[in-house]
Formats: structure tokens, sequence, C-alpha cells
């Protein structure tokens, strides 16, 4: 187990390499130039050139990627073309925020989608089933975006702010500004409506998914036989069924940690959080190369490590997984 | 010696259009001004930078206004009055300007605002090495120079009707920066926002800017002003999504919002009937800019042109864009009618703007004949690519109706969308378009625009090679006499109006909006958005 996860550990490493160079050579090959940006109206030829030997945007691209890589490696992320500022301090200002939306939104997608999947598959062509089916139609075909309208409509504006529309209070202990607005109550109201917005399409899909894997897994032998001992339902089902049926359910989720984060990015725009959704997004709008980079290896870093943890977990949910 | 005259707390006598229509100010009710509270603001879009003299764009200039302070401001109606200044003289060949200042300024650090460091701050802006956006318009400013620590001189290479509108209101206005501040910290630790890097001797000091999260300004106690600002705290966040700012808005979330979109006025009237929405006469250009040059040499922004393969014929410019264009349907669709349909290089709200809109009445006939006569028609139709950009949704309308009225003179229009990024490089650095929708710089005087439209400037987004304009522009700029000045203007803006290097659609509607609770807000479109009079009742 220890060879196993030193051995993915550092997989990590060309994994998260290859992709932040594979994001360095793309944003350098679309068209834009933080230069003209940072200019603004006192761009002149001479202003220009001076700014990109400044940022060295004038020496080659793989030179760019090494001296990226020669300060990563000494804790230094770089500094924001546009504004200044440092990466690093930027990245963890905003991790906290999109971290809790992502665990959130997984938890409320696990909420809906595991009893939801259990009544589908034990109840199997029900209304109890069917209406579970459509709910999980329903939820796949809202994008994030939509539904969150919808909430701040209703939330927000129909029921007089009953939820805030906009804006962040920290988890205590996660807020890192000189001003800062923390409180267990006020981050809960701030985060119910972008996790829902976010989980529900999660939701919808990992209950067609999990409702498969529970119908095949609750008519294989060794379920019988646990019945057939004469275990109740409950332990039947949550100790020996739905085990075994979340395997492919967990692996999935790792994945989505990714579709997550894409959306992240629109739910974050939309209910105006500090997150790094909005912070990506608004680096590849500016060509704040700095900024995109930072991003981009933070995110691979979370999908690689969440995707290790998802491989871990399978050791608990079949204890027949043994890794060498 | 000159003689002088004196011009204490007044400016130019012309009258800004804008005020006209535009202020409305929330006047404070009988109990007069509270004080405290936390004025709560959403901006549209990021603060990019805090370095007051490099970062573009207005969200910045915004925040600069309320932490710096200059020698000058402006009022509504166009009137200089004092700020860091007490009075000032110019003398009567208008090269020499000198600005007695207040003795009780301070900076935020407590060091006094004296004449040292007004001619420091020229100075820096002045330094080509600065990279400061305000340098180009002080390129008539011979030097500055201290007379004594409350007296400051500015001598001008040549006249210039507009010194007084840099000092007060061009970008942000020429913001006093401390010397000991400004040596002792980077540009880039201005630029993001280090509060001890950024004193200032405005109303407000900065406490903190977050990126992303808030920026905040805290009242500064020793502002030269008795009694102001009113409100103890100023937080501005940042709600990109028209839908959210709404939301917000009408749960009471936040109390301003600087710059709503015009398509969602409607909406957040009927949502908030005792909303104050604030607009005037446009002091914007919404343009569909045609490029008028490409590089001979193929390389971008080389100095060796040749004509555009279509734009280049006035034929076809007239044809497209003054008889093929009809400006007030796009208002009608764009804008619900809410702007007005305008042809003049000089938005309607601008100073010396003349309705040169009959010189260009819609007429697809002639359009047709025209395009006839340069050999376009169906044996050879012309298309042409239409860049439009992700801004604001307002430029994609305005696109598609041009390409449907392009469509009935038989041209073809292909829409190009680009994100905000792209246009921006390929309109600025000479690249490939056709025509592009767009709304370009608020002009408080058509002087601020020759950046963007004079020959040589660098952000010529037509490229044209005409130094007709540029003598336009210097010929505007040094007329002291505001009569004589009007009539230039007018001459300029048929000029351009038949060359149409420059084509303008109609105004670009601004608007905010306010609680009805924030008293004391002065409109003064995108140039002043002062909070140091704010008052919060409630």
């Amino acid at each position: 187990m220890r060879t196993y996860l030193l051995k993915r550990l550092l997989q990590i490493i060309p994994t998260v390499l290859g992709i932040t160079f594979v994001v360095f050579v793309m944003m350098r090959s679309i068209p834009g130039d933080p230069v003209v940006s940072l200019l603004g109206d006192a761009y002149t030829e001479e202003n220009a050139i001076k700014a990109r030997h400044d940022y060295g945007l004038d020496k080659p691209i793989l030179l760019q990627y090494v001296i990226w890589l020669g300060k990563l490696v000494q804790g230094d992320w770089g500094t924001s073309i546009l504004s200044g500022r440092p990466v690093l301090k930027d990245v963890m200002l905003r991790l906290p925020v999109t971290l809790e939306l992502i665990v959130l939104s997984m938890a409320v997608a696990l909420a809906i989608a595991i009893p939801a999947a259990i009544i589908g598959a034990l109840r199997q062509n029900t209304w109890a089933d069917y209406g579970a089916t459509s709910v999980a139609m329903v939820g796949v075909s809202i994008p994030e975006f939509f539904l969150g309208v919808l909430l701040l409509l209703v939330f927000s504006v129909g029921m007089g702010g009953a939820l805030p529309s906009s804006g962040w209070v920290y988890l205590p202990g996660t807020c890192q500004t000189v001003v800062c607005a923390a409180g267990l109550w006020g981050n809960t109201q701030h985060v119910l409506m972008p996790a829902l917005a976010l989980g529900v399409g999660r939701a919808a899909l990992l209950t067609r998914l999990l409702r498969a894997s529970m119908l095949e897994v609750i008519r294989s032998e060794y379920v019988t036989t646990a019945r057939a001992k004469g275990l109740s339902e409950r332990p039947v089902i949550f100790k020996h069924a739905l085990k075994n049926a979340l395997i492919p359910t967990v692996t999935v989720m790792g994945l989505q940690v990714g579709f997550l984060i894409g959306g992240a990015i629109v739910v974050e725009t939309l209910f105006a959080m500090p997150g790094l959704g909005t912070y990506g997004i608004d680096a590849i709008i500016a060509r704040d190369y700095q900024q995109v980079q930072g991003f981009a290896l933070i995110t691979a870093f979370a999908f690689v490590v969440i995707n290790l943890i998802v491989d871990l977990t399978y050791t608990f949910l079949d204890p027949r997984i043994r890794y060498t | 010696m000159h003689s002088r005259h004196r011009v204490s707390g007044r400016g130019s006598s012309a009258l800004i259009a804008f005020v006209l229509l535009a202020v409305l100010p929330i006047a404070g009710e009988a109990q007069g001004p509270k004080r405290g509270g936390t004025l709560r603001v959403a901006y549209g879009n990021e603060i990019l930078g805090m370095d007051f003299y490099t970062t573009p764009g207005y969200e910045m200039a915004w925040v600069a206004m309320n932490v710096g302070c200059g020698l000058v401001s402006i009022t509504p109606d166009g009137k200089f009055i004092p700020e860091a200044a007490e009075s000032w003289q110019v003398s009567p060949d208008g090269l020499l300007y000198t600005f007695k200042l207040k003795k009780n300024v301070l900076f935020h650090d407590g060091n006094t605002v004296d004449a040292a460091a007004v001619k420091f701050t020229f100075d820096f802006v002045l330094d080509p090495a600065n990279r400061s956006n305000m340098r180009q318009f002080l390129g008539s400013v011979h030097s500055v120079e201290v007379v004594d620590p409350h007296t400051v001189q500015i001598r001008l290479k040549q006249p210039y009707a507009f010194l007084m509108h840099v000092l007060a209101v061009y970008r942000m206005g020429m913001i006093i920066i401390s010397p000991a501040v400004t040596q002792k910290y980077s540009p880039e630790e201005r630029r993001a926002g280090k509060p001890e890097a950024l004193v200032g001797c405005g109303p407000f000091k900065l406490v903190e800017w977050a990126k992303g999260a808030h920026l905040v300004m805290d009242r500064f106690d020793k502002y030269f002003e008795p009694g102001l600002p009113s409100v103890d705290r100023v937080v501005i966040r940042t709600i990109k999504d028209p839908v959210t700012q709404m939301a917000a808005f009408k749960a009471g979330e936040i109390d301003f919002i600087a710059d709503l979109s015009a398509d969602h006025v409607d909406t957040i009237r009927a949502q908030n009937p005792r909303a104050h929405i604030m607009t005037g006469k446009e002091t914007t250009p919404m343009v569909a800019m045609m490029k008028v040059t490409v590089p001979a040499d193929g390389k971008p922004l080389s100095k060796d042109r040749a004509p555009h393969p279509i734009f280049n014929d006035i034929r076809v410019r007239k044809a497209v864009a003054c008889y093929g264009i009809d400006r007030k349907e796009i208002v009608k669709i764009a804008y619900k009618g809410q702007a007005t349909p305008w042809l003049g290089i000089i938005p309607p709200g601008t100073m010396d703007t003349v309705d040169v809109n009959h010189m260009c009445p819609y007429d697809r006939a002639k359009a047709k004949a025209l395009l006839a006569e340069a050999g376009y028609g169906r044996q050879k139709p012309l298309t042409f690519e239409l860049m439009t950009n992700t801004e604001k949704s307002v430029f994609n309308v305005i696109a598609t109706v041009i390409k449907e009225q392009m469509a009935r003179i038989g041209v073809t229009a292909n829409i190009k969308l680009v994100d905000k990024t792209t246009w921006l490089v390929t309109s600025t650095q000479d690249g490939a378009f056709d025509m592009f929708v767009e709304d370009l710089a608020s002009l408080l005087t058509v002087d601020q625009n020759s950046y963007l439209s004079a020959s040589a400037a660098a952000w010529n987004h037509s490229r044209h090679t005409d130094t007709k304009i540029d003598d336009f522009y210097a010929r505007y700029a040094r007329e002291i006499d505001p009569a004589k000045r009007k009539v230039i203007a007018k001459e300029f803006q048929e000029y351009s109006a038949d060359k149409l290097y420059w084509n303008t659609i109609s105004g670009s509607p601004f608007y905010q909006v306010a609680q009805p609770w924030m008293r004391d807000y002065v409109y003064q479109a995108e140039f002043k958005v002062s909070y140091k009079r704010v008052w919060l009742d409630k």
C-alpha cells in the first residue's frame, strides 16, 4: 500500500507538469496580449516592447516555461501581470471558497442521489422509480446557470432576500483578508444556492449511475446469500449492496471534480463569489498568463489528488481490493 | 511680467451638455446629512489594478478619485472648483497657470500636500519611464515650478484650452501623489493595491483590495473639507451578472450600482419603483468602425500603409456607413429607443457637439448606387467581416441589425464574435478586421479622443492617414476662445462625417442606480464617481 501510494504521489508531478505545460503553450497560442491590457491607452510600441521585456514575454516559450518552473520550485507562483498581485496569495485567498463549494455540491449530489437510486432500484418500474428517474433527467437537463438564476429569483428576489444573492461569508478560520466577514450561519446562507445549483446536475447523473449499479448488485448471489442467512433488508442494502454499488459511482465522482471546477466558474460568476472559478476565467479573458498558470496548477493538483483519494476509497468500499 | 486675471473657483464657461439632462442629484432632506454607516457599491467589472497612473479602466479611476485629491475638481455644470488648490490664476496669453494651495490638505500618512508634491506628481506623470496614461494629455506642459511651499506654477509650451479639464477630470484628474510614498514603493506594489503604497489626500483611505472579494475604503478623519465624508466606510464588490446585480439591489444588499447595463434599466425600475435611476445625454460613442488602411509590408503597426481592400474607397464607406445604416432603427431595437442616433465624432452629450445626422440620411437607393459606382453588384457582391465582442450584449444586437441592414443593400456582413481581449488586440494592434462594433471612451471634450483617432495615435483604430484630422484636434485644443472653438468643432464634425474614418452609430447610454436611502450623490456620468458627500438616510 505504501509503495503504491508513493508511486501515485510521484505520478502527480509529471501529470501536473504536463497539464501546466499544455496550458502554458495554449495560452500563448491564442490571440491576445496581456501587455495591451496592461498598458491601456498608454500603449505605444516602445512601452509595449519594454513591458514585454520586463515580464519576460519576449523570450522563447519554452524558456519562459522553464523560468516559471524554476520559480515555482522556490515557492514563487509569479505575479499577476495585470494586477501586480502575487498569484499564490490570491489563489490561497480563493481556494477555501471553491473547495467548500465543490465539497458541498458533491454532498448535495450524494444526498439526493443515494436515496433516489436506492428507491429506484428497490422499487424498479414503479411510480417511485419513474419519479426518481424523471427527476434525474430533469436535473441533468438543467444547466447550472439556469438553475442558479431560478434559485436567485425565488430565494433572493421573490422571497424578499431570504438568501443572499451574492458575495461571501467565510467559514470561521478560513478568511485571509483584513476586512473579513466570517461566520457559520452567514456562510451557510451564502453557499446554499450555489451548492444547489452546482450539485443538482451531478445528483441526477449519480442517481442514474447508482441505480443501475444497485440493480445489478441486488441481483447478485452474495446479496441473495445475505438475505438467505436471514439478514434484515436494511443491512443487506446498506452494508452489502450499497457499498459495492458505490464503487463505479465513486470513480465517476472523482472524474466529476473536473466538471465541478468548470461549473464553479459559472456558479461563482453568477453569485459573485470570490472563488477560484472567477479567478481562472478572469485570467483567461485578460490573458494574464501568470494567473492562468496558477489556476491550472491548483486545479490540476486538486483533480489528481482527489482521484487518488477516490482510488484509495475503493479499499474501504471493497476490502478485497488491495494495492501493492 | 504677464498681467493676470483671477479665475478662482471658476472654469470653462462652456456648459457641459450632459449636465442639462443628466444631473439627478439625490437631494438631502431637511434633517441634513447623517454621519456613519457603510456604503455598499456594486461594480459590473473587476478592478484591473490599483496604480492610479497606469491601470486602465473606469473601475480603478472611480476608486482613485475617492482616495486621491487633485488641485481642482469640476461640477456637473462644468465649473471648476477648488480641491487642494485654494485659488488659481491664468496669464492672459494662457501660458502660465499659478495655483495657490490650501494649507490644511494632508496625505493619509499625515504629510502635507505642498507645491513640491504637485511638482513631483507632474514630473512623475511626464516621465516616459513611468508609462502614465495621463502623459498623453500633458503634451503642452513645458515645466512645473515651485514658487513657494504653497504656490506652484505650470508653464505651457502653447495655449491649451483643456488644461483645467485634464487637472480636474480627464480619466480621474491629476491626483496628487506623495513623493515619499511613491519613491518608497514599487509600481507592482501600487498596482497590487498595497494600502501603504497608495496614500492619497482624498476623503477616503484605502484599507484593502482583495481582488475578486472586495475593495474597502475608510473615512479619512483629517480630510480638508470639514464634516466630509459622511459615511465611515465604502465597500465595493464586483457583481458581473446583471441579474445578480438586480437581485442584490432588490434585496437591499447593495446601495449603489455604479454602472448598470442599459438593457436592464426597465426591469430594475419595475422591481424598485423608489430607486433613483440616473442617466444623462450620452457622452460615449457607439461606433461601427471601419478599417481604412492596412500595413503594406504585412507587419502590424507599420508606417508603410496600403489601402484597405474594401473600406479605403470613400464610396463604399459612404454606401455602407452613411446611407446603408439606419441609425434610428438600430437605436429602436438595441436600446428600445433610449439612446440618440448619432453620426458626429463628438457624442451627443459632449461639449461642442453638433448634430450632423442630416449628412447621412438612410437611403438604400443611394447606397446601392454608390456600391455600383465602386464596382460592387450582383456580379461582384460585397462581403465584409463585422467583428463584435462578448463584453456587452448590445454590441451583438447592433451587429445583427447592421447585418440585416446590409442585406437590404445587397451586402453580406459576416459577424465574427470574439472575446474582449481579442477585440482589443485586433483593433488596436492593426489586426485584420473590416468593421467592428464597440462603445469607446466617454468624452467630456473631444480633445480626449485624440489618442483614439489622430492619424499617428497608437490606438487609431481605422488607421486612417489623414493629417487634417490631427490639425482639427490641434486647432481645437489651442483655441482659448470658446466661440471660436465651437466653430472648429462644427467643421471637424462635418469633415469627420464626410470622411467616415470614425463612424458613430449612436450615443451609448450610461446608467447608475441608487437606493432611496443613499443621499446627496451627484451624477456626473463616468467622469466623477465621488462618495464624499453621500450619506445614508436609514
